[in-house]
């Protein structure tokens, strides 16, 4: 490996770690009074108080999984604080007392004005941009009938859609980590998008005005009522930090007959250093059932940041024709560790999915595709097709591919394909013939190799993803 | 050896075998193994689903048959029962009942290779013993492997003098010839620096009942050697039959390897294939042909620990009835393994809706200069393929027959032994001659 792509993939986060909340913080440690308290500050009905608590008895009775492909400390669960109310962060009284460097990233990744504030944290009603922008979103929403707001928000607002769809899709005993979210969720997403509607704009968290900081147990509910259809985007770009280290959230996915759910994710989390000190632990469970006929769900992700990155968005496939897509992209460099991959469980009949992995190691990281497809006996004539491809830069790195394919009906086709490829040499001194520099050239080979999962964003995340990921591996030439 | 047993199935097999073993005097190296082999045993158990490498395959039946270790006896005649014997070869080793049976083996006359059972070799060459016996079969955490090295008959060591091409097949014949018994078959071979041979394993049982084989194989291919390994398992379909096969290539070696499962109720075969030296090869490709209530689990572990090996993999299942088939194959690339080339392909056939297949093909690789893929598919005969079949005449039932046997043909094709390839395709006409 040539030293100018060593220098490419070995470049510094480019940010400190700024935080600074103050908040109305709960003693450590979880127990029943925890979750009581939790409840109660959030002034939940009774029969979530019982959920919160059912999900902790489980939670209780269960082992931490060690299957995984991943090595971290062992999490002291005790030493964790499950409740803070955050007080609204220090507003900056302008884009000029906006850290330069974060704007520079901004600049770089082509993140569009009015949001570049928003992220920034300067007070909202300074920019007319802003404000105008998600008004007019809101009103929008409101006309056609979709509600879209915080969880606990909708709580109180919807509690009886809540209660109908609330673990629905991941009970709360489903996982360690999903029934440790299920009894100490405090934020999150809900969206309900009612028959027929199809949603006028991509719905993307950064515009829920209410959103200062995400929760370390996050809890997101979007259902598509007949015929709806949304394209919900989750996170973005720009680097986001973080003190707490493990978050756990959970996403629930219900998709009625005709409807459409696409879910885009762009995660950036802090990553931990060059050493592998620091860095969010994502241990996320996300889950679509696809409950009626002719439903759809895709899931579209991008994973650059975080330490580990453990997570297997999944689609349950239960209405006659539904559809399951799932296309990843995964980059880790320096000591991160992902390992993601997706579930894709064809209960019905005619029920077709698609899985397109792309990993890409680089340094002394780890990544791992491992998916599941299940054709019970009950789906005729499903169809799957997964493809998964490694790319390596560096001799230290390591990429692996855990698929368990399970068959149990005869009609089914069922087709998996992997491959392993790194960027030669070769590649580089074609690009050098052309008079396009190593950097460029990494860039657009590995650009070249996401391609297929980069179609599927929504346009500006595209853009932003195809800058972020030059980004990630990109270094200064010479 | 005080403490206590603490699966109760691994008990009853060592208390039995305590029974009939005769205490030993001399301690030699094979001794102080099954020594070593039994007090592992207590601290391990038997294998259940809940165990990641035994997700797919339920053993718990076994459980209940406790099978006593089978003791050698006799069998006359064996060599009159059809399609039992070799045309090609003359050179061919029984076991019979786990026991190696000199008197019905029968060696090339012209000394090119050396054939001992373990108890010659440790008398006679304790050094070869020392140096190869145990060394590839761990039995640290694989308790088949343990309580075959502990309740072991006298196994049969095999050994290819460098540069020696054996002309001839090496048939080795397992025979089990009674049921409710347990057989611990062990075979050793090294083909010294730049020696040549085939061997055919065969596994077979003579009679229809319930039996458990437990069966360990090492294989030593040194520098530029070769070795064209053919495997064919067509126990009784109440047999258990438990496999670990273990391969070390050396530096430019190659290793062939064609393996088929065909009978036994639950049959398992764990093959490990360790590309120890540069410029090492193999080419590892399976069939298993189930029907009924079988269930037929491969498993396999390619491991390129140097730089320049090569390896191809191509495992097929045909899946008919209730039968179950599972498949887990693994390719590792160590680090520093540059230049590796490793591809691997599953492809699986299910023929009936209550047929199950469970797949898992997986990657590791730990090195960036390499070039790896893996496929599996799982699917039915191709609809376009049966109606260009119909359009020339064939009947459905002989075009479906056909496309199967077609399917299976190619593993059955990679058999280089004419008279064993004959029978194999044989055997899988007759199979698929249903309706």
């Amino acid at each position: 490996m040539s030293a100018v792509l060593q220098h490419l993939v070995n470049q510094p986060y480019k940010h400190g770690f700024v935080t600074d909340i103050e908040a109305d913080i709960a003693p450590k440690g979880l127990n029943e009074d925890i979750i009581r308290l939790i409840s109660s500050k959030k002034n939940e009905p009774e029969w979530l108080l019982a959920f919160r608590l059912e999900a902790y008895r489980k939670w209780l009775d269960m082992v931490e999984p060690a299957w995984q492909n991943v090595k971290y400390p062992k999490i002291d669960f005790q030493d964790i604080s499950y409740y803070s109310a955050p007080k609204p962060k220090k507003k900056l009284a302008s884009m000029d007392e906006v850290d330069p460097e974060l704007l520079r990233t901004f600049e770089k990744l082509g993140v569009p004005m009015h949001e570049r504030a928003a992220l920034a944290g300067v007070a909202v009603d300074v920019i007319f941009d802003s404000v105008s922008v998600a008004t007019t979103y809101k009103e929008k929403l409101a006309e056609v009938g979709i509600i879209f707001c915080s969880i606990s928000e909708a709580v109180q607002k919807y509690p009886e859609l809540i209660r109908q769809y609330l673990g629905t899709v991941v009970p709360p005993g489903d996982n360690y980590y999903a029934a440790l979210n299920s009894a100490v969720f405090t934020d999150g997403s809900f969206c309900f998008i009612p028959k027929g509607v199809k949603c006028p704009m991509d719905l993307s968290t950064y515009f829920r005005i209410n959103t200062e900081e995400s929760g370390q147990f996050e809890r997101t509910l979007i259902i598509a009522e007949e015929g709806a259809s949304v394209s919900y985007l989750e996170g973005c770009t720009a680097p986001r930090f973080d003190t707490n280290q493990l978050h756990a959230a959970v996403v629930e996915l219900v998709a009625l007959d005709d409807a459409d759910i696409k879910y885009s994710t762009v995660q950036n989390w802090y990553a931990g250093d060059e050493n592998g000190v620091g860095g969010i632990y994502n241990f996320v469970t996300k889950r679509g059932l696809a409950k009626g006929r002719n439903s759809r769900i895709s899931w579209t992700q991008v994973e650059t940041g975080s330490a580990i990155t453990w997570k297997y968005p999944s689609c349950i496939l239960r209405g006659e024709n539904s559809v399951g897509e799932f296309y990843s992209v995964a980059v880790t460099n320096h000591h991160q560790q992902a390992d993601t991959g997706t579930k894709m469980i064809h209960i019905g009949a005619n029920t077709r999915s698609t899985i397109v992995s792309k990993g890409i190691s680089a340094g002394q990281s780890n990544s791992s595709y491992r998916g599941l497809v299940r054709i019970a006996p009950t789906a005729r004539n499903a169809r799957n097709y997964s493809q998964c491809d490694s790319m390596l830069i560096g001799s230290q790195c390591g990429a692996h591919t855990f698929p368990y394919i399970q068959v149990q009906n005869d009609s089914a086709q069922v087709e998996h394909e992997a491959s392993t490829s790194k960027i030669g040499e070769d590649q580089l001194f074609y690009f050098a013939q052309r008079g396009i520099g190593a950097e460029e050239a990494v860039s657009m080979i590995i650009n070249g190799f996401c391609k297929e999962v980069f179609q599927q964003l929504p346009l500006e995340f595209a853009v932003e993803a195809t800058k972020l990921l030059s980004f990630k591996l990109e270094g200064s030439v010479g | 050896m005080s403490t206590a047993i603490r699966d109760d199935y691994l008990e009853k097999l060592i208390e039995s075998w305590k029974k009939e073993a005769s205490p030993v005097h001399s301690v030699s190296y094979l001794d102080q193994l099954r020594e070593d082999a039994l007090d592992r045993i207590e601290s391990l158990r038997l294998p259940t689903i809940r165990d990641e490498e035994w997700r797919f395959t339920d053993i718990s039946s076994l459980r209940s048959m406790p099978f006593p270790r089978a003791s050698a006896a006799p069998l006359p005649g064996l060599d009159k029962q059809a399609g039992t014997f070799l045309d090609e070869t003359a050179c061919r080793l029984v076991f019979v009942d786990g026991q190696y049976m000199s008197g019905l083996s029968s060696l090339a006359d012209d000394g090119s290779i050396t054939v001992c059972s373990l108890s010659e070799l440790i008398g006679t060459r304790a050094s070869i013993a020392e140096r190869y016996f145990g060394q590839l079969a761990d039995f640290q955490e694989n308790v088949f492997v343990a309580l075959n090295t502990a309740l072991m008959h006298d196994g049969v060591c095999i050994v290819i003098p460098a540069g020696v091409s054996v002309k001839v097949p090496v048939h080795i014949l397992y025979v089990t010839s009674r049921k409710d018994v347990a057989v611990y078959p062990r075979c050793l071979l090294i083909a010294e620096p730049g020696a040549n041979v085939t061997v055919v394993e065969e596994y077979v049982t003579l009679y229809e009942g319930a039996s458990l084989t437990n069966a360990v194989t090492e294989m030593y291919i040194r520098d530029s050697a070769c070795v064209n390994h053919i495997r064919v398992q067509r126990e009784s379909s109440q047999a258990f039959h438990i496999a670990n096969g273990s391969v070390l290539v050396a530096q430019s070696a190659h290793y062939d390897s064609v393996s088929l499962a065909l009978g036994a109720r639950i049959s398992r075969f764990d093959q490990k294939i360790i590309l120890a030296g540069g410029n090492a090869e193999c080419e590892v490709d399976g069939l298993a042909l189930i029907a009924g209530r079988q269930l037929a689990d491969t498993h396999t572990f390619i491991d390129h620990a140097n730089p320049h090996c090569r390896s191809r993999q191509l495992h097929k299942c045909i899946v008919d009835e209730s039968a179950h088939g599972v498949f887990s194959g693994k390719i590792m690339v160590r680090p520093h393994a540059q230049q590796t080339d490793a591809r691997q392909l599953n492809r699986n056939l299910l023929l009936s809706d209550k047929a199950r297949m469970d797949t898992k093909p997986q990657l590791e690789i730990f090195a960036d200069d390499v070039k790896c893929a893996h496929g599996a598919t799982v699917g039915q005969l191709d609809n376009e393929s049966l109606f260009y079949l119909r359009s020339r005449g064939l009947t459905e039932v002989a075009a479906r027959n056909l496309l199967t046997y077609a399917f299976g043909g190619e593993v059955i094709n990679r058999v280089i032994v004419p008279s064993l390839k004959q029978r194999l395709e044989e055997y899988i006409l007759a199979r698929t001659r249903i309706g």
